[in-house]
């Protein structure tokens, strides 16, 4: 009788024991660095000429340039969107100016750090309501501040 | 018959202590449960202190442990319920001058600075009430977080401390006269010299780079022209014409967020101020 309980149980203590693979068993971490720019949205607004044309060049530039190139900017978002989101935010004329002066920022590589505050990721964050000539729009972060999700 | 005898035995040296325990203290007993909430609260669980001050309230009633109650809920940031609660403290009581003065940082720290000045000009200006200068201190700090013009130096003054006038001096002037950039400006500065309204704005290194990019530009454009190659000449012109209206553009939105970021290390400040005076409201340590 004591032997079968035993045969019994022993296969019932192995499993449980095995089991515990979830706790000790090798952790699936991955060290790569996430590549936000692969999951642009290339889509096309039809309605709008105006946006789909600048949308198409975008596009354009993404597939042929700055997705091979990799993740460069070091903006949230980067210089293209931010010319996007600027046009539609104001008009062309306008988000063009914002562009320049973006692009004339991301150049800069001396005044960044201590000037923008930054993404979780690392980028520096610099929305287009900053620029938008609206001091309402303005939501001023330091540079300390990191922001958990953009 | 003896494992019987033994199991009887130890069953009874386990049973009879912990019954003898549990008689002689009766952890639900309004003293132990107001020690109780006491101990939660002075560990910051604010939420499991308001719940057992309550409980030991439906035996009893205190303004103390109301009072309590009612810092626990300003300490947790609810606001509203807060000055609920210290409503809840009589006017009779020795506490009330406290509670209203507390009721004033709590319509303060929610941002209802009409509120409080209504408040203070319903309940305290008029009344006969000891802590009138602190009141009156938190009152004119109000106008500080505000655009509501100011009142005048004298009135202003006078209602703060000596010690902290120098401070108060320098907060009252920054708020009448705000080291504000214009972005006009900014924009003209850089129309002359680009980048100069980036330096005017204290972004130093950015005016540097839009400097070298329009006049690079230009240079280039220049060049190809001379040059005779007229197609690169158009491309460098209109870029760096681009640039430097961009960068007369962006000096201009600059100023603006130079301004923006005064004002928010002003409001840090003033607020880094009244954290440290405690909202002009004198101290009451629960926890010593």
């Amino acid at each position: 009788m004591k032997l079968f309980i035993i045969i019994l149980l022993l296969p019932v203590i192995n499993i449980f024991a095995q089991s515990d693979w979830i706790k000790w068993g090798k952790a699936d971490y991955s060290y790569q660095i996430k590549n936000n720019f692969q999951h642009r949205d290339y889509s096309l607004n039809k309605k709008n000429y105006e946006r789909f044309l600048l949308k198409s060049f975008a596009d354009g530039y993404w597939l042929l340039i700055s997705d091979v190139d990799g993740d460069n900017c070091s903006f949230n978002p980067t210089c293209s969107n931010f010319f996007l989101q600027s046009v539609e935010k104001t008009n062309i004329v306008q988000g063009s100016l914002m562009f320049f002066d973006r692009f004339t920022r991301d150049m800069d590589i001396f005044g960044k750090v201590g000037h923008y505050p930054r993404v979780s990721d690392g980028h520096f964050y610099d929305p287009p309501s900053l620029y938008l000539m609206n001091q309402d729009s303005i939501k001023y972060l330091p540079h300390s501040f990191v922001l958990k999700d953009e | 018959m003896k494992k019987i005898f033994i199991s009887i035995i130890f069953l009874c040296t386990i049973s009879f202590p912990q019954e003898n325990n549990s008689s002689a203290i009766n952890l639900f007993s309004p003293i132990n449960t107001k020690k109780f909430a006491d101990y939660l609260f002075c560990q910051h669980d604010y939420l499991r202190a308001i719940e057992e001050y309550n409980r030991y309230l439906l035996g009893t009633s205190s303004d103390s442990i109301k009072f309590r109650i009612a810092i626990a809920y300003s300490k947790m940031g609810d606001y509203k319920q807060s000055i609920d609660e210290f409503m809840e403290v009589p006017e009779k009581s020795q506490l009330s001058p406290l509670a209203k003065l507390e009721i004033m940082k709590s319509l303060f720290q929610s941002g209802n600075f009409n509120e409080l000045r209504n408040y203070f000009n319903l309940k305290i200006s008029n009344n006969n009430f000891n802590e009138k200068k602190e009141a009156k201190s938190l009152y004119n700090f109000s106008f500080l977080f505000t655009n509501d013009s100011l009142p005048t130096e004298h009135n202003f003054y006078n209602a703060f401390h000596s010690d902290d006038l120098n401070k108060i001096k320098k907060f009252y002037n920054w708020k009448k006269d705000p080291p504000e950039k214009k972005s006009l400006t900014a924009g003209i500065l850089s129309a002359i010299i680009p980048g100069a309204g980036k330096i005017y704005t204290n972004q130093f290194w950015d005016g540097l780079w839009a400097f070298i990019t329009s006049v690079g530009f230009t240079y280039l454009s220049y060049d190809n022209f001379h040059a005779g190659h007229y197609f690169r000449g158009w491309l460098f012109g209109g870029l760096a014409v681009g640039f430097y209206a961009g960068n007369v553009y962006g000096s201009a939105a600059s100023a603006q967020i130079y301004n923006a970021k005064i004002h928010f290390d002003f409001v840090n400040d003033l607020k880094d101020f009244l954290e440290s005076h405690n909202y002009f409201i004198p101290v009451i340590n629960f926890c010593k």
